[in-house]
Parts: C-alpha cells; sequence; structure tokens
C-alpha cells in the first residue's frame, strides 16, 4: 500500500520555504471557501438533505475540529486521557453567557475571559490529578465533567435546567456581520481559531515543550528521571487543551444564543475523543480528518433518520478495526542514513 | 582522594519488612570511577534509585557536593547534576535518538513554552546550541549514523549507547552507569570500557554497576562491594579482588569453615 503520509512529508520536504508558504495558503483559501461549495455543481455533494450544509460546517465540523485539536494536546500529545473534555467547553459557553447578559461586553472582549476561565479550571483539574495515570485518570477527569455539568444544572447564575436565553451575537468586524443565519462568516472565525491552534501545536511540539510532552506519553518515570518537570507539562497541557476548548465554548455560546446543562453531557466528549481517535491519536492532520468525518457524516446521512446512529457505529467500528492507529497515523517516520566507513 | 561529590551515610531502605539497604556508608569522589557490585538482589540498583529520588530513603543521608539530596524530586535532581542510565533499556522509543539526547539536556534550558511558542531569541539559540552539543554526544558515542533513526528500532548495542548519551545529554557531573556492559560481546566490552575512561576523562564522575569483573578490575578505580544490603567491602580493585568477605559473598562459605 502506498503510504501518503510518508510521501506527502517527503514532497513537503523537498520545499523551500516560499513554496510550502503558498501551498497553505492556498490550503486555507480552499477552506475558507468551504460554506459555498454546497453552491457549485461540482462540489455539490457535500450539500446535506434536511439540514443547512452551512450550518453544518460551524457545529458540529468546525467546533469538533477545533476542540479535536485541543483534546489532542491532552490526549495525543501528553498520553493523558481526559473523558471529560466537555467541561471546559462549557465553561467557556458559560463565560460568555453569564458575561454577555449581565454585563455589556461582547463577545470578542469576553472571549480572553472565557480562555482565562477555562485555563484556570485546567489547573483547577489538574493539580489534584497530576499523580494519577491511565485508567485512575480517565475516571477523575470523567467526573470532573459531569461535576461541571451538575454545577451548570443547579446554580441561578446557570439559569439551572433551563439555561441561560438571550446571548448576543458577536458585533461585525470590519463589515462582516454574526447575525444567527450567517454561518459562513461564523465558519471564518472558527477557521481562524483551528489555525491558530495548528500554529500554537506546531510550535510548540518541535521544541522543548513537545519533546517533554512526548516523554511523559512514552515514559513517565524516565522522563522525570531524565529533566522533564512533570507537575509544569502536565499542568500546561491540561490549560492548553482548556483554553482551545474555552475559545470554541464562547463562539458556540454566541452562535447558538441559548445554552442549557443537556448541551455539555458525557456523550460530547466521548464523541470529541472518537474523533481525535479516529482521525489519528497525536496528530493534527488525522484528528482534523477525523473531526470533519465524524462530524459530517451523521448530517449527511440525515435522511435514514435513526438508522443513522448505527450507520454511525459501524463506521467507527470498522475503520478502527481496519486502522487501529487511526486514519492518519502519528508520525513514525525516520531516515536512516548511511553509515560512515571511514578508517 | 580529593572532593567527595556523592557521600552516603547510614543510607537505609526498607520496602514493608524487606531491608534492601542497612547503614550503607560509601563515597564517590570526583574525577574517579567507582563500581557498585555485589550478587543478585544486593541493592545496588536501590542505590541508584534512593540516589536519583525514585524511592525516598527510610533513613540516613545523602549529599550531592554537600548539598542534601533527600526528598528532592526526581527531575530536580536531575538538574543537580545527576544523570542515569537503566539495567533495562527505557529509551524513548517513539523518539529520534537526537530527540531522546535533547530531551535530556532541556533540563538546563531556560526558555520555556511561552519562548517555544514565539520563537524567542533565546529560545532558538538554545535549541540549535543543544542540537549541535546532542550530535556531538551521538558521534562521542559512535552512533551518529542514527541520529534520525527511532530509539526502539536501533540494535540492541546502540540502544546503550544511546542511553549513555541521553544521560550525557543532562550535562551532569556524576553519571550513573546501571550494568551498561550487559549483553555486550567481549569486543564491544572493551570498547565500552574506553569509552567510559574517555568520559572519566572529560571530567564526569561515574558510578557505575556492573557484573563484568574484568571490565571492573579493567576500569574502576575504587570498588564498593554490597552483600543483601550491606557494605562489605570499599577499597581498590585488587584488595577486593582477595577479600575474603567478597569472595564469600559470591562463592559461599566453604563446608568445613561453618
Amino acid at each position: 500500500m502506498i503510504n501518503i503520509r510518508d510521501k506527502g512529508a517527503q514532497i513537503w520536504e523537498g520545499w523551500n520555504r516560499t513554496t510550502r508558504s503558498t501551498f497553505a495558503l492556498i490550503v486555507i483559501g480552499i477552506a475558507a471557501l468551504l460554506p459555498f461549495a454546497a453552491g457549485f455543481p461540482l462540489t455539490s455533494f457535500v450539500n446535506t438533505p434536511i439540514t443547512s450544509y452551512q450550518s453544518i460546517l460551524v457545529y458540529p465540523v468546525g467546533m469538533f475540529i477545533l476542540m479535536g485539536l485541543g483534546l489532542n494536546m491532552i490526549v495525543g500529545k501528553s498520553g493523558l486521557l481526559d473523558l471529560g473534555y466537555v467541561a471546559f467547553f462549557a465553561i467557556g459557553a458559560y463565560t460568555m453567557a453569564i458575561l454577555s447578559t449581565t454585563t455589556g461586553l461582547n463577545t470578542w472582549e469576553i472571549m480572553p475571559i472565557g480562555i482565562l476561565c477555562a485555563m484556570f479550571s485546567g489547573v483547577l483539574l489538574g493539580l489534584p490529578v497530576l499523580r494519577l495515570r491511565g485508567d485512575y485518570l480517565a475516571i477523575v477527569t470523567l467526573g470532573f465533567g459531569e461535576i461541571v455539568r451538575i454545577i451548570a444544572l443547579n446554580l441561578n447564575i446557570t439559569g439551572g435546567p433551563n439555561g441561560i436565553t438571550g446571548i448576543p451575537n458577536p458585533p461585525p468586524i470590519a463589515g462582516i456581520t454574526f447575525g444567527i443565519a450567517d454561518h459562513a462568516h461564523f465558519f471564518w472565525i472558527v477557521l481562524v481559531l483551528v489555525l491558530l491552534t495548528i500554529w500554537m501545536v506546531r510550535r510548540l511540539t518541535v521544541r522543548r515543550p513537545g519533546r517533554a510532552w512526548e516523554a511523559i506519553r512514552q515514559d513517565e518515570d524516565v522522563a522525570a528521571l531524565m529533566g522533564v518537570n512533570l507537575i509544569v507539562y502536565k499542568l500546561w497541557a491540561f490549560t492548553i487543551g482548556a483554553a482551545v476548548a474555552g475559545a470554541a465554548g464562547v463562539i458556540f455560546a454566541s452562535k447558538i444564543m441559548v445554552i442549557a446543562p443537556d448541551m455539555f453531557t458525557f456523550n460530547v466528549s466521548v464523541l470529541i475523543l472518537a474523533c481525535v481517535v479516529f482521525g489519528g491519536l497525536g496528530n493534527i492532520w488525522g484528528v482534523i480528518l477525523g473531526g470533519a468525518i465524524l462530524a459530517y457524516l451523521p448530517e449527511r446521512i440525515r435522511f435514514i433518520s435513526d438508522a443513522r446512529h448505527l450507520m454511525f457505529g459501524l463506521t467507527l467500528v470498522v475503520i478502527i478495526n481496519l486502522r487501529p492507529d487511526g486514519i492518519l497515523p502519528r508520525k513514525k517516520r525516520e531516515k536512516i542514513l548511511e553509515k560512515k566507513v571511514d578508517a | 582522594m580529593s572532593e567527595k561529590v556523592l557521600e552516603l551515610k547510614n543510607l537505609t531502605m526498607k520496602f514493608g519488612g524487606v531491608i534492601a539497604l542497612s547503614n550503607v556508608d560509601f563515597h564517590v569522589s570526583k574525577g574517579e570511577i567507582c563500581a557498585l557490585i555485589g550478587p543478585n538482589g544486593a541493592g545496588k540498583t536501590t542505590v541508584f534509585n534512593v540516589v536519583t529520588g525514585v524511592y525516598a530513603a527510610t533513613g540516613g543521608e545523602i549529599l550531592f557536593n554537600g548539598t542534601s539530596l533527600l526528598g528532592k524530586k526526581r527531575h530536580h535532581v536531575t538538574k543537580m547534576g545527576i544523570a542515569r542510565t537503566f539495567q533495562n533499556v527505557r529509551l524513548f522509543g517513539e523518539m529520534t535518538a537526537l530527540e531522546n539526547v535533547l530531551t535530556a539536556s532541556d533540563v538546563h534550558k531556560k526558555s520555556g513554552l511561552v519562548g517555544a511558542l514565539f520563537g524567542s531569541p533565546r529560545a532558538r539559540h538554545e535549541e540549535s546550541e543543544s542540537r549541535n552539543r546532542a550530535l556531538e554526544l551521538l558521534e562521542f558515542m559512535g552512533i551518529e549514523h542514527c541520529s534520525d533513526r527511532l530509539g526502539k528500532n536501533l540494535p540492541y548495542g546502540d540502544q546503550r549507547r544511546l542511553e549513555i548519551a541521553r544521560a550525557l545529554g543532562a550535562e551532569p557531573q556524576l553519571l550513573l552507569l546501571d550494568e551498561p556492559a550487559a549483553g555486550f560481546n567481549p569486543a564491544e566490552k572493551v570498547a565500552l570500557a574506553e569509552t567510559i575512561r574517555q568520559i572519566r576523562d572529560k571530567g564526569y564522575t561515574i558510578l557505575l554497576i556492573e557484573h563484568d569483573m574484568s571490565l571492573i578490575m579493567d576500569i574502576s578505580d575504587r570498588v564498593v562491594v554490597l552483600d543483601f544490603g550491606i557494605k562489605i567491602a570499599d577499597d581498590l580493585p585488587k584488595n577486593v579482588q582477595k577479600d575474603s568477605r567478597v569472595i564469600e559473598a559470591y562463592l559461599g562459605v566453604p563446608a568445613d569453615a561453618s
């Protein structure tokens, strides 16, 4: 079988900086044009029956990719299994909802506050679970996800089970409006956040933090003995993952305008984790592909009504059996240099 | 000998009722190769684990350049200048050889996450500097041709050499080698002995666990012998060879003497 990943990486390495930037810009351009794909005869197959194609692009596709990338920082890069990722998303969304309805702040002003709140909750979750590994960590994070939802369900400030209504849409930027029907414009915001996340992950991965996370994932004890500060880097992994989900939550709340606790169930955590594992744990492109497929598929086959859940499950089972490491597995390339034969 | 780099004072380590180390007392002087030997289960690796902070000592004191190591976190001990290898090779298998060394050399870096994110001049400088140093170390260990290969795909001998390179990457003053020659053939052992001597000559102090007596007698300046967690000898290699307690520990007591 042709190894697309290696071939792609080979071609990429053969390019110089200009070619690379041009290619990246073209890809970004195509991604930005995605909302209009349903309009062209050639690509009209993407159009979904019943639901609006453009609204699917923002949520779930864009959101799942964004959160998949965030969760990938925690699960894929650092190997910390987090089953309560939805908590950070919920905290971002509730920060947006509460602040926008009680103060006059708009989405763009709340965004950094929402990210900070989510990051802070990442530290709160991270501190007590630093000593836990594997299954135990998974259980505690699962509990954290539920705790956040149940708190939202019971507090007055979060509106209890009714949630919070009347969350304003973001104010326009440079003439681009963000009304309830401006799906394409929201998609662009999500795209910008996705690009920022990719940039951040790539930057961190090739330098010291990436190596530290990789070492922690592979052998925590040896990592510590080789000088990796486990506490600092585990906390950073949680915090960065939380920041991404927090940003996603802010946008989500300001698009949907109404949020309620039952939007932030365990199901969401599992679905995002499924995107990451399905696409390829630890690989950015795999996560993007996984998120796109898993988010788009159920909407595309919505016309078969309840059977779509069965189809969705079947797809997961089949693909994971065929490709246990995900569609695009983690990079495992190596260059073998000829051994020098001298003297 | 002069300065004591590492000093163990009445070090005791108990696991429940099992006494792994009992009042062990010895030191490693600056610039020497000190060998730690003893029959299986004598507590040699336990010494390494207590020194590097894997286990908390039950009693006694460990001094590194006069500073106590008790209660120090593992990464902190590494940062202070002690790096080790493992009895069973424990590389980061999914990382390249170069990345393995870089991971350890990160311990002395000052730039952290923010520097990496925005590519600060200091982060770039440190990155390229440590990359050059890591390549030098790989070359020194004779595995520079493997720099871009994954740890798990290296031949066994190269994995052992890479472990030493990785430990050196942390720029330690004291290098702890846990059976570096295990599984080596005689020719490889000779080469390793030469490498260890070169490492010493570069100014590192070495504490070495080894079972191969010819290697020990060849390279070590001093030999400490443990048996059932008790130090039974601490002397020059040639004296240790003749020590009746050491021979007893390894070969047992003659029938007529008991």
